[in-house]
């Protein structure tokens, strides 16, 4: 006899709304059906209210991890529209930022998964691995959460202790290799949770057009700042990471492995950061009328801004988003079928979901 | 010749492709969004997204649908008469939430497929994303 399980809005697992309405037989689970917009605060609608300083503090308030991806991927677009391009300090600056934010985002959800494994020393060391992170993005910013690193045509602040960040990924570094590397990819409990549990096949990731480690831990290996780079990413050397399996444990290892690519990013970044300008000045923007389009590769994936805007107009006219979960997350149903019910929250969190992003 | 110039032959356009703001543009010309997904499957091109524009005063709606093809974005605009437009749901499954996020948004309905809820409610009237609210 097959019956139905609502899973959410509250999430057994995750901090964010939404629900999964699971089918199964026994405890297996044979269907699935997704609703989200329980976070929907139309803000695409409302950044056609804001001028274009107002716009970018709007779009950083979207996602609580990945703030940063947001105004660097608006800013980018509306500097398609006015013309300008960022000096090349700014440009190093804004990748250190975007690679601490994934250094964040990767840790924080190793911790999330750590957790969901019944793992909780795991939980604890990540997130006190996290807070490291956290404490150079403060001491450069003065925030944790929104950074207003961002802005049209460069940066507002600069990172003047390059060797305190230095410092901070070298100890991050030397603890994933120490504990949490080692411990995810042999420990028994991590491989029997993970394994072969909530797999995405690689034609069946192409098919959904999933992103960033979702996609790269089922064989797609596709990856922005490598495809089409933006900001200094094509004078940085880096590692694609890919796995073959497509299940929770190699999007485990994905991410583990990005991290460690990261710190490799921005060891680069920080030593060979030129000296110069952070920002083109502070003259009027005039914006030309028409599209321009952006994409970044933020800590789960391809993230896309369509800005348009109106020649004389201080509003844009339109702000489309396309987040990473919101893709990412139809996959949801394939990872789940045929899976135990209790697999299901963590099979949800392995594609380290974002339901504020996904609702806008 | 690199393979982006080989598509408007390919899809049977005489237009060329316009780089602009970061995407390269295609005009559609005659060609239905469904012979386009076609044309994408067969490119192996990836599906990105669809932005719907509201253009100013009664001038309707325009789509924008884009793929990535090795890196690059493509873009092809798409004006809608009225407010349908085909789905192609059944041509590329990554389409199925934005189809519906613009259903929603806009009140634009991609024929030849059937809708649930997205980021609205049962019942819920759509159109949330245009200028004047719908009657």
């Amino acid at each position: 006899m097959s019956y139905k399980i609502p899973m959410g809005p509250y999430h057994p697992a995750l901090e964010e709304p939404y629900k999964l309405d699971l089918i199964c037989e026994g405890e297996t689970v044979t269907d699935a059906k997704l609703h989200i917009g329980f976070n929907f605060r139309g803000i695409e609608h409302l950044a056609e209210t804001r001028n274009y300083i107002q716009v970018i503090a709007l779009m950083e308030r979207v996602c609580g991890i990945c703030s940063n991806i947001h105004t660097l991927t608006l800013c980018q677009a509306m500097e398609g529209l006015t013309g300008l391009t960022p000096p090349p300090r700014a440009k190093y600056i804004r990748v250190v930022v975007a690679e601490l934010e994934r250094l964040h985002s990767h840790v924080l959800w190793a911790g999330i998964a750590a957790k969901l494994m019944g793992f909780k020393t795991m939980f604890m060391t990540c997130f006190e691995l996290r807070e490291k992170v956290m404490d150079v993005l403060q001491a450069i910013s003065g925030n944790r959460v929104n950074y207003s690193m961002n802005r049209i045509g460069g940066v507002n602040r600069d990172i003047e202790d390059t060797q305190a960040v230095l410092k901070m990924v070298e100890a991050l570094e030397a603890e994933m290799l120490r504990t949490v590397i080692p411990i995810f990819t042999t420990s028994t409990t991590a491989r029997s949770r993970c394994a072969a549990i909530g797999t995405l096949t690689t034609e069946k990731a192409v098919s959904l057009g999933v992103v960033g480690p979702v996609a790269r831990a089922s064989g797609v290996p596709q990856d922005l700042r490598r495809a089409a780079p933006y900001a200094a990413y094509e004078e940085m050397e880096f590692n694609v990471p890919v796995e073959q399996d497509g299940d929770v444990r190699a999007r485990l290892m994905v991410r583990a492995l990005e991290i460690m690519e990261s710190c490799s990013i921005l060891r680069q970044a920080l030593t060979k950061m030129p000296s110069g300008e952070l920002h083109t000045g502070t003259e009027k923007f005039n914006f030309i009328t028409g599209t321009a389009t952006s994409r970044v590769e933020a800590p789960r994936g391809e993230v896309m801004y369509s800005v348009s805007w109106k020649e004389g107009s201080r509003n844009p006219a339109r702000v489309h988003v396309r987040t990473p979960t919101f893709v990412n997350m139809p996959a949801i149903r394939w990872m789940v079928l045929g899976q135990r019910l209790a697999d299901t929250p963590l099979i949800q969190a392995s594609i380290d979901p974002c339901y504020s992003c996904t609702d806008r | 010749m690199t393979v982006l110039d080989t598509i408007p032959e390919k899809l049977g356009s005489e237009e060329l492709w316009v780089d602009k703001g970061g995407v390269q543009w295609l005009n559609p010309g005659a060609m239905t969004v469904r012979e386009l997904a076609k044309a994408m499957n067969a490119l192996h091109a990836r599906f990105i997204t669809i932005t719907a524009y509201q253009l100013p005063k009664d001038e309707g709606l325009r789509l924008e649908y884009h793929w990535d093809l090795d890196g690059q974005l493509l873009g092809f605009p798409f004006k809608l008469e009225g407010n349908k437009i085909e789905s192609i749901f059944d041509l590329c499954e990554a389409v199925d939430w934005i189809e519906r996020e613009t259903h929603e948004g806009f009140s634009v309905e991609f024929t030849g497929r059937e809708y649930e809820p997205l980021l609205l409610r049962e019942g819920d009237t759509t159109g949330v994303n245009l200028r004047e609210e719908k009657k």
